[in-house]
Parts: structure tokens; C-alpha cells; sequence
């Protein structure tokens, strides 16, 4: 009798055991299947890209949190912890033709500087992600080696550089057709008025500024200036009038000095040519235009010219030349200055003209012709957006949630 | 000589060039260390370069003081205010605060370079309104629209026009600061994109100029 009573104990303990650890929270979590950890692609091996299944009980009550270990420290890092209905594939901003972006696979993507600071590529990696719910957590993934890889190119800029490739087909088609004949282009007014500015400065024997704006010999608008600078420096010295270039870069300044030499040896008045024509003033913005409006208010010169790039100095400058009573032609490509320009300078160049400068002055055709694929440059974006804007309406509209993507990837930069 | 004075620096251009447009294509490590040398290269050129620019800066105002040119007597601020930053940032070690005290460089850089630049830049408030009445002159139909929007632009940013919007267009349904939201999301932006889109073209087709050497007046011509 009694050894049936210890048999029934026995029984119950192993049978109830288990449902007593449930009742205490104590069940071993399930497992998440089909999780994944792989480089990153298309970038230099700064991250890791964890893939699984989107599960049934992915809700908006539970939560994914990732973990990752480095072999070198040891331990798991937490990494990021997002809503489990959150984070698919469809989250990852890469194209359709380098990315499958369904919504049936969560997929992070782990910068690693982040989680474990500055680590090379090719370091080995571990990671883990668990399922939380009401801050217990329900399932989890195996542990999987990962490593990241520095990648060769970048599929998501495909459309990038295939336009760049047609440009430059068109480019060099342009340049070779300029070999043959001549190509009209349009009048720019603040060009041809560039003759009155320095003929009005001959005149009136008074010097001419010209400006180069702030921007180093890395920025394009400072370049576009240099080459307009050797067509007005070659004018000036056919007039033999004077001019003066302030600088802020002294690496402008040395190029300035050399492409003002060669056009007043150009124009054949090499005895003209003085050194301090280019003069530094200062490296600082707001000194740098203190400098030359006193400049210009003391000198009171016939003509100004603001061409490169500028902030808010550009105010603070052509608001003393005008005060200054000179004739002033501005350019820029900083938009935000240009209605600056607009009110306080006679002739504004906006934006790309100052780039079409240099060639529409020097007519030079090789130059003319590259012209004409800034021109093909618009005429391919203008198409672009009409076409787009109709297709992207009509796929909208008829729920062709491809076709819209498709065309919204295709004029997107990654 | 014209192969070392003229093809070589091309040759160098062309070949810096395109390897700065693959490495926008490219993310290989091998890419991003290249990017990051050519920075490198690239400042410590400017850092000689300024030495280059400051030799100009004090032979250029001592040539004015030597002439007693035309407002000579600036040139001599320029030795003065340049001694003012140096002479303290050598005596300092370039350190503008040492155990929480602001040391002589802090002094100079807090009460004369950042005075003096503040007040550079309060002077655009005045010649923004100067600007302001200039293009405000209703000269031609484009100026009229200018004005308008401007107009429109000034009164819903101050509680009195918006009062006077309420009680003279109040019927209308549209409160200003909608119209404000309106012109500057719609029609400036629109102005703005286009201006954006030339610029950007502009800058491949010129960088394209450079890169393939048909732009090349920057090394002189033969």
C-alpha cells in the first residue's frame, strides 16, 4: 500500500513538473528558424546584414531584439530592438535590380562601428536575435557567424553611372561635331555686358574688382570663376585698364596669378602684368569681406565682379559696390545667394551659365560644344520628369505598386 | 619640355580625376583610403599654400605703407591684429582655456576676432533692408510679383499682419501663414529644383572638361 502511494508521488512529480515550471516562467523559449547573418552588400564592409522569416506571431505586442559578439571581446552587445511587425526587407533603401524587397523576411541592417566600435572587415562576428514578449522572451535564433567584406561596386548606383556613361558619349560626340562646324548659343546678357564693364572702367580710369568668392579650387564654382577670370584679365589688358584680385585661398590665388599671366601674355601685353594684382586678404569669411568692401569704398572702382562661390558675404560685397556706384556682374551656384545677387548687381549669372562662361567668352569651339550636353543634360531630365510624373500618376492609379517602384528607382540616388 | 610642362600634368589630372569618379562607384576599402590620401594630400598643400598667402597679405600692405598709398594706415591694422592672435597663441600653446581660465588667446579670440566678426555680420541686417526698398521698386512685372510675395512673406511672419490678414481677408477661408507655406513649397521650390538640376549638370559636363583635358586654360596655353 504504502510503496503504491510512493509509485503515485513519483508519478505526479515528473508529470506535474513541467507544467509547474511553465506556471513560473520558466519554459525554454522556442527557436527562431531560418535566421541569417551576411555581409552587407554593395558597401565598404561597415555592416552586417541579419535576415529571417516574418512569423505568425509577429505582432505589434512583441519586439525583435538583435545581439552581436565580436570573438576578440567575448559576450553578447545589444544591439538594436524594433516592433516584430517592423523591419522587412521592403525597409532596406536599395533598388529593385540589387534588392528583393518583400515583405515575408525581417531584414536589419547593423552598422558595426555602432555596435562594437572600430572593427576592420573580415573580423569574425557572432549574432542572435530574440523574440520578446511582455518582457519575456518567447523565441530565439541560433547563434551565427557572420563576416563583413570591403564589396567592389555599387549595383544600387547602376542608373548613376550608366547616365554618367551617356553623357559622356554625348560629350565627346559634342566636342567631336565642334571640330566641324559651329554651334549657336544663346546670348547671355551678363556676358556681353563684361566689354561695357571694363570699357566703362577705361574710361573712367578706375580699377575693376574682381572677386573669387570663398570656395577653395576644389569646389567647381571656383573653377568656373578661374577660367571667366582669364577672358576678363585678357580683356583688361587689351584695354589696359587695371584689375584687382582679392583672395581668400591662397591655392586660388596661385592659380589666379598664373592664368592672369598667360592671358595678359595672351593679349600680347606681357609688360603690364604685375604681381600684386592677386593679392591674399584673408582666410577668414567675415575679415575677408570687411577687406574688400573697404577696398571698394575707398577705391571706388568702375566695375565689380562676383564670381564663385559665396554665402553671406555676398550680400555684405555687392551691396557696398553698389553703393560704390560700379557696374556689378555676379555669378553663383549657391541658390541661397542668388536672390542676393539679383537685387544688388546689375547682371546675375545663375548657376550653370557661370560654368558656360568660360567657353561662351574665349569661344573656343571644343569648349561651345560642351555646352550643348548641358543643354542635352536638361533636356534628358526635363523628359524624365514629364515622363515620370505620368507614369508614376497612371501606376498609382491603377495600383501597379511594381511598375511605380520600377520608375521611382530608376531616377533615384543611392 | 612640352611633354613634362603640358602631358604629364593632363596626364595626372585625367587619371586623379577619373579614379575620384570610380571611387563613387567602387566602396572597397582600397577606394575610401584613396579618397581619404587625396584629402590628406589636399590639406596639407593648403597649410604650405597658406604660408604662400600670408607672405602676399604682408608684402602687399607693406608695399601701401612704404607708398603711403590711399588709406595706409589700415595696412598697419593688419600687423597689429595679426601679432594680436599670434603672439598670444604661441604663449598659450594655441589653448584658449587651462584649468577653466581663459589664457590670453581665449581673451583675444573672445573680445576682438569674434567681436569683430560679429559685427561684420550684424551689418547684413541693415543692408538687407537696403536691398530690401532697392528691389522693391516696382520697375517691371517681374518686380511686382517679387513684391507681392515678399509682401505676403512680411506680413505673415508679424502678429499684426496676420491681424490685418484675418480682418480684411479673414472671409476668404485662407489664413496667411497657408499662402506662406504655399509660395514657399510650391513655386520656390519649383524655382529652386530647376536652378538645382542646371547647376548639377553644369558641374559633370565642366568636371568632364577638366578630366579629359579639354579644358585646360587653368596650365596656359602652348
Amino acid at each position: 500500500m504504502t510503496k503504491n502511494k510512493i509509485k503515485a508521488l513519483i508519478i505526479l512529480l515528473l508529470t506535474a513538473g513541467p507544467v509547474l515550471a511553465v506556471a513560473g516562467g520558466k519554459a525554454a523559449p522556442g527557436t527562431i528558424d531560418g535566421f541569417t547573418a551576411v555581409d552587407m552588400p554593395y558597401d565598404a564592409g561597415a555592416s552586417v546584414l541579419l535576415k529571417w522569416p516574418v512569423g505568425p506571431s509577429d505582432s505589434a505586442d512583441a519586439s525583435y531584439v538583435v545581439y552581436g559578439s565580436s570573438l576578440a571581446e567575448g559576450g553578447w552587445r545589444k544591439g538594436e530592438e524594433f516592433v516584430a511587425t517592423a523591419k522587412t526587407c521592403k525597409d532596406i533603401n536599395l533598388p529593385f535590380w540589387a534588392w528583393d524587397s518583400g515583405e515575408a523576411q525581417h531584414a536589419l541592417k547593423v552598422e558595426l562601428n555602432t555596435l562594437f566600435g572600430d572593427i576592420p572587415p573580415g573580423t569574425p562576428l557572432k549574432f542572435k536575435a530574440q523574440l520578446l514578449r511582455k518582457g519575456s522572451v518567447e523565441a530565439e535564433s541560433p547563434a551565427v557567424d557572420a563576416a563583413s567584406k570591403s564589396n567592389w561596386f555599387r549595383l544600387d548606383r547602376l542608373n548613376n553611372l550608366l547616365f554618367l556613361l551617356v553623357m559622356i558619349v554625348i560629350f565627346f560626340w559634342a566636342v567631336s561635331h565642334a571640330k566641324r562646324k559651329g554651334l549657336f548659343i544663346r546670348r547671355i546678357a551678363g556676358l556681353d555686358a563684361i566689354d561695357e564693364a571694363i570699357g566703362r572702367a577705361t574710361e573712367m580710369g578706375k580699377p575693376i574688382f574682381y572677386v573669387p568668392g570663398i570656395g577653395t579650387m576644389s569646389s567647381i564654382s571656383t573653377i568656373a570663376s578661374a577660367f571667366i577670370l582669364g577672358e576678363v584679365s585678357k580683356k583688361v589688358a587689351q584695354y589696359d585698364s587695371d584689375i584687382k584680385i582679392p583672395h581668400y585661398d591662397p591655392i586660388v590665388m596661385t592659380v589666379c596669378k598664373e592664368i592672369v599671366k598667360q592671358s595678359y601674355l595672351e593679349a600680347g601685353r606681357p609688360d603690364s602684368y604685375r604681381e600684386d594684382m592677386n593679392f591674399f586678404v584673408s582666410a577668414d569669411q567675415f575679415s575677408y569681406a570687411a577687406s574688400v568692401d573697404g577696398m571698394i569704398s575707398r577705391e571706388k572702382p568702375a566695375a565689380c565682379f562676383f564670381m564663385g562661390y559665396f554665402m553671406a558675404e555676398s550680400l555684405l560685397l555687392a551691396e557696398v559696390g553698389a553703393a560704390s556706384g560700379a557696374i556689378q556682374i555676379a555669378g553663383t551656384d549657391i541658390e541661397s545667394q542668388l536672390p542676393f545677387f539679383f537685387t544688388a548687381c546689375d547682371y546675375t549669372l545663375i548657376g550653370e551659365e557661370l560654368y558656360a562662361a568660360g567657353a561662351y567668352l574665349s569661344k573656343e569651339p571644343m569648349l561651345v560644344s560642351a555646352l550643348k550636353v548641358q543643354d542635352f543634360g536638361k533636356l534628358v531630365v526635363m523628359a524624365s520628369v514629364s515622363l515620370g510624373i505620368v507614369l508614376v500618376s497612371l501606376g498609382t492609379k491603377l495600383h501597379w505598386d511594381f511598375f511605380v517602384r520600377v520608375i521611382l528607382n530608376l531616377f533615384k540616388a543611392y | 619640355m612640352k611633354f613634362i610642362k603640358k602631358q604629364i600634368p593632363l596626364a595626372i589630372v585625367m587619371v586623379t580625376g577619373l579614379l575620384m569618379v570610380a571611387s563613387y562607384y567602387i566602396p572597397h576599402k582600397y577606394s575610401v583610403d584613396y579618397v581619404e590620401l587625396m584629402n590628406k594630400w589636399e590639406n596639407i598643400v593648403s597649410a604650405f599654400a597658406f604660408l604662400l598667402g600670408l607672405v602676399s597679405l604682408f608684402y602687399s600692405h607693406y608695399g601701401k605703407i612704404k607708398r603711403k598709398a590711399d588709406g595706409w594706415g589700415y595696412s598697419l591694422f593688419v600687423y597689429i591684429g595679426f601679432l594680436a592672435m599670434v603672439v598670444p597663441a604661441m604663449m598659450t600653446d594655441g589653448r584658449q582655456m587651462v584649468d577653466g581660465q581663459v589664457t590670453s588667446l581665449g581673451w583675444s579670440f573672445r573680445y576682438i576676432y569674434n567681436a569683430l566678426s560679429s559685427t561684420m555680420f550684424a551689418v547684413l541686417a541693415f543692408y538687407i533692408v537696403s536691398t530690401a526698398y532697392r528691389s522693391f521698386r516696382i520697375k517691371s512685372r517681374q518686380a511686382f510679383v517679387l513684391f507681392v510675395a515678399a509682401f505676403v512673406l512680411i506680413l505673415g511672419k508679424v502678429p499684426l499682419g496676420q491681424m490685418i490678414w484675418d480682418s480684411l481677408l479673414g472671409w476668404t477661408g485662407q489664413g496667411v501663414a497657408d499662402i506662406i507655406e504655399w509660395i514657399m513649397q510650391v513655386p520656390a521650390v519649383a524655382g529652386k529644383r530647376g536652378i538645382m538640376i542646371g547647376i548639377a549638370i553644369g558641374a559633370i559636363v565642366t568636371s568632364l572638361k577638366i578630366i579629359f583635358g579639354i579644358e585646360k586654360q587653368y596650365m596656359g596655353k602652348d
